[in-house]
């Protein structure tokens, strides 16, 4: 049983990274739910999805029960954090998206000190990417998304072969398909374990 | 692309429950499918409009929820099978053709597919439609997965077929917008053409045709209980080794139930009903008699508690049954499986460690939707709370700006249900001397916003109509709707035109204006407060997600703050509200990434400090 928990701002494709590790686990014969919370999400609010590898029927992740959180936006890594354990591998894109009630309610957008301190205190490992700056790098700005995946992927907590990944992104990336790959491939690069 | 037509017989793919049932339909000889699109269940017409001329059945997006009803009613009436898929509230639209069409029952299968929505993840109750399935008398099958969609929607146009009568599908959220492996077969759509064969005596309700068709109704209710009693879909999972305690549960309760049980380590049978109305009384009374104790799991309202006590009490039967009637389970929000192991361990006196709820830190700023950057709607909120200043009564209707509400802008103060503005707009004239703005979007005012404005028309009433007419059904995902000029189901649709109806309905003022033009829109405002009987404001701009998708980004005039011009007044935050724009530690910035260029923060700020990108 591996649950990952994906976390970020409407209109960062978070929905299709879901698609992806859940294609990816169905293709490695491994039965997956997937769920998400959007409604009004492509109107720039918070994002929720949940990928649950294995025999279990809810889809829903008990709290402290995720395996990985998986974040596209730092505010929203510590949104997740209730989700997360000593258990529990936080990977993090370090894009901010400053929301409007920063603005208008003169609240405070948390620090790098205050995420790397809170995720540190939660879970068991933190691993930061710089996912807008990798995804510009492989020619495609809008691909963070599939860089995450690839760092997800990267890691092996999921127990899926790349090449499972690989074919699951070709089921649900229309458009520059070999700029997502590499994308893919340095967000694997940079999350795989050191040898 | 399309992994609906694509799966071949006998293979699994991941698919969303919604997706589940269109390829189920499209395996069980659908003909017809309509539907008006709302969230938890848009994806089902949405799948259709995709796949529907390739499949070869006629879908369309109808004006509202009942007129999908009515015109899946005449295809199913001719014989053919048919589809209609809303959201839960739809329902409340759609349910006067529906309780008649009970009576006169149908020649073709017939399924509505209602999509729930607990703890209102995107609805403005969270009632609970299984009752309809009672108070009308349908058949009702709830799913709990989406192999359970695709499987439960062949059955339920069998069933529909068998017993003449219209048939209900609820899904909830957690089913309808799950995704999991489906187990498919081979595609076979039903026929275009079908000849009605006329017969009145069953499908014209006068009086003597109604009465008569009522016991057929109730006729056919005995036969669907059997039915449900043999039902493959109402079975008994062993938890453990099973015993004297026992659980009846059902849709997405049953996934949590079934989780929270073998997480609990519990000895328990489970009757997961999914063939659930009329209930299996003869398999609810044998588990009955051979469990000492039994909790209901179900979300929402006690459906099936209040009958499974009711049967007891009829067999005086000493099962100790509970439930949500005796507070052991929660009335209110979707379930979970802390939620019920909570319930369970209470019921059963099963030692649990309490797992306590986490609770996020306050501190952390929050995320909610908010209005796109270059969104018409918050142009013309500005406008409108500057010709009013903020002295006025808004009554707002279902649609993207129904995000009005928070502040800078809020411009809501009343909504109930689709198309409510226009009709609670009136009430609201009548006894109140603030001026009255009703705002309805496009898709809205075709929905149900027209007999309202007959209405204040024929009355006398006199407030301001705001049409905000972005050209689409932007919040569920941009449907074409009547007013539209391309609708991608039907390439011959006609455009009815949102002037011609005002007028038809005897408007006497009517202006139409371009929201991003913000005093021509303050102007015409404060001129139309002045009439004395009901005005019409038609706000027409294209919704700013589809201008920057068909323009492919390439038009728009960028925009910046000039730092040195900038006076730190931060009105292009307290009256203006854009994501384009952030306000941090005094320091006011346009993100250029985010910028669709429609130069409205331009004409907000009174330092002409915003300026045109280089």
């Amino acid at each position: 049983m591996v649950d990952v928990y994906l976390v970020g701002v409407g209109g960062q494709g978070i929905i299709t990274a879901s698609k992806i590790v859940g294609d990816a686990a169905t293709l490695a014969g491994k039965k997956v739910l997937l769920s998400e919370t959007h409604g009004m999400a492509q109107r720039g609010g918070s994002v929720v999805c949940t990928a649950r590898i294995g025999d279990v029927r809810s889809p829903l992740i008990p709290d402290h029960g995720a395996d990985v959180v998986l974040s596209f936006e730092l505010l929203e890594t510590l949104r997740a954090l209730c989700k997360a354990s000593k258990n529990t591998v936080v990977i993090s894109s370090t894009e901010r998206i400053v929301p409007l009630s920063v603005s208008t309610q003169k609240l405070r957008y948390p620090t790098m000190e205050d995420v790397e301190g809170k995720v540190m205190r939660t879970a068991k490992a933190f691993m930061q990417i710089d996912a807008p700056r990798v995804a510009a790098d492989s020619g495609v700005p809008m691909s963070s998304n599939v860089v995450m995946v690839g760092a997800l992927a990267g890691t092996g907590i999921t127990g899926l072969d790349r090449a499972h990944f690989e074919s699951a992104m070709k089921m649900n990336i229309r458009r520059d398909l070999a700029e997502n790959i590499i994308a893919f491939s340095e967000g694997y690069r940079l999350a795989s374990p050191q040898p | 692309m399309s992994r609906i037509l694509e799966a071949e017989p006998g293979s699994t793919m991941l698919l969303m429950g919604n997706e589940a049932i269109v390829r189920g339909a499209l395996e069980a000889r659908l003909s017809v499918a309509t539907t008006y699109p709302g969230t938890p269940a848009s994806e089902i017409g949405d799948t259709f409009a995709k796949v529907a001329e390739q499949a070869g059945i006629y879908f369309e997006y109808s004006t509202n929820e009942k007129v999908a009803t009515e015109v899946a009613i005449g295809a199913a009436a001719s014989g053919l099978r048919a589809m209609v898929s809303m959201k839960h509230v739809g329902v409340n639209v759609a349910s006067d053709p529906l309780m008649t069409f009970a009576y006169t029952g149908t020649r073709g299968g017939f399924v509505l597919v209602t999509a729930d929505d607990p703890s209102c993840h995107s609805s403005q109750n969270e009632q609970d439609n299984r009752f309809y399935a009672l108070f009308g008398g349908f058949p009702l099958f709830e799913p709990a997965s989406p192999q359970e969609c695709y499987d439960m929607v062949k059955k339920a146009f069998e069933v529909s077929e068998e017993l003449g009568q219209p048939v209900i599908l609820r899904t909830t959220t957690r089913v309808a917008h799950v995704r999991g492996p489906v187990t498919v077969g081979e595609i076979s759509v039903g026929p275009k053409k079908k000849e009605f064969v006329k017969e009145p005596a069953r499908f014209v309700t006068v009086p003597a045709v109604a009465r008569a068709r009522h016991l057929v109704l109730l006729e056919q209710l005995s036969k669907a209980e059997q039915m449900a009693d043999e039902s493959e879909f109402n079975t008994v999972i062993r938890i453990g080794d099973g015993g004297r305690q026992g659980i009846v549960t059902s849709s997405a309760a049953a996934n949590y139930t079934i989780d929270a049980a073998k997480g609990m380590g519990l000895h328990v049978d489970v009757l997961k009903l999914g063939f659930s109305n009329p209930v299996p009384s003869k398999k609810l009374l044998d588990f009955l008699r051979t469990h000492d104790i039994v909790v209901i799991v179900e979300e929402l309202e006690p459906v099936l508690e209040m009958q499974v006590r009711s049967l007891a009490q009829r067999e005086g039967l000493g099962t100790k049954v509970f439930g949500k009637m005796d507070g052991y389970m929660p009335r209110a929000y979707e379930f979970d499986q802390a939620i019920v192991t909570r319930g369970l361990a209470r019921a059963f006196s099963s030692d649990q460690k309490e797992t306590t709820r986490c609770e996020l830190p306050q501190d952390l700023p929050t995320r909610p939707p908010v209005l796109c950057a270059g969104c018409p709607h918050s142009a013309t909120y500005y406008a409108v709370n500057k010709a009013t200043n903020k002295k006025a009564l808004f009554a707002s209707d279902i649609g993207c700006y129904t995000l009005g509400v928070a502040p800078p802008y809020s411009t809501a103060d009343l909504l109930v249900c689709m198309g409510s503005s226009v009709g609670t707009a009136g009430g609201l004239a009548k006894v109140n001397d603030l001026p009255v703005i009703a705002f309805i979007g496009d898709s809205t005012f075709f929905h149900s916003g027209i007999p309202g404005l007959v209405n204040a028309v024929h009355q006398g009433h006199r407030f301001l109509v705001m049409i905000l007419d972005n050209r689409t059904t932007a919040m569920t995902g941009h449907q074409p709707h009547p007013g539209s000029a391309r609708d991608p189901c039907n390439p011959g649709a006609i455009s009815v035109s949102i002037e011609g109806v005002v007028k038809g309905c005897g408007v006497k003022w009517l202006k139409v204006v371009d929201p991003y033009d913000t005093s021509a829109t303050t102007e015409a405002v404060k001129e139309a407060l002045t009439q004395d009987s009901v005005s019409v404001i038609i706000a027409r701009r294209e919704c700013a997600l589809i201008a920057k998708r068909d323009e492919k980004g390439a038009i728009v005039k960028k925009h910046y703050i000039d730092q040195e011009a900038c006076k730190k007044c931060r009105t292009c935050v307290t009256k203006f509200q854009c994501p384009a724009i952030s306000s941090i530690d005094k320091l006011q910035t346009i993100d250029e990434a985010l910028c669709a260029g429609c130069g409205v923060c331009a004409q907000v700020c009174p330092y002409k400090a915003i300026k045109e990108a280089p």
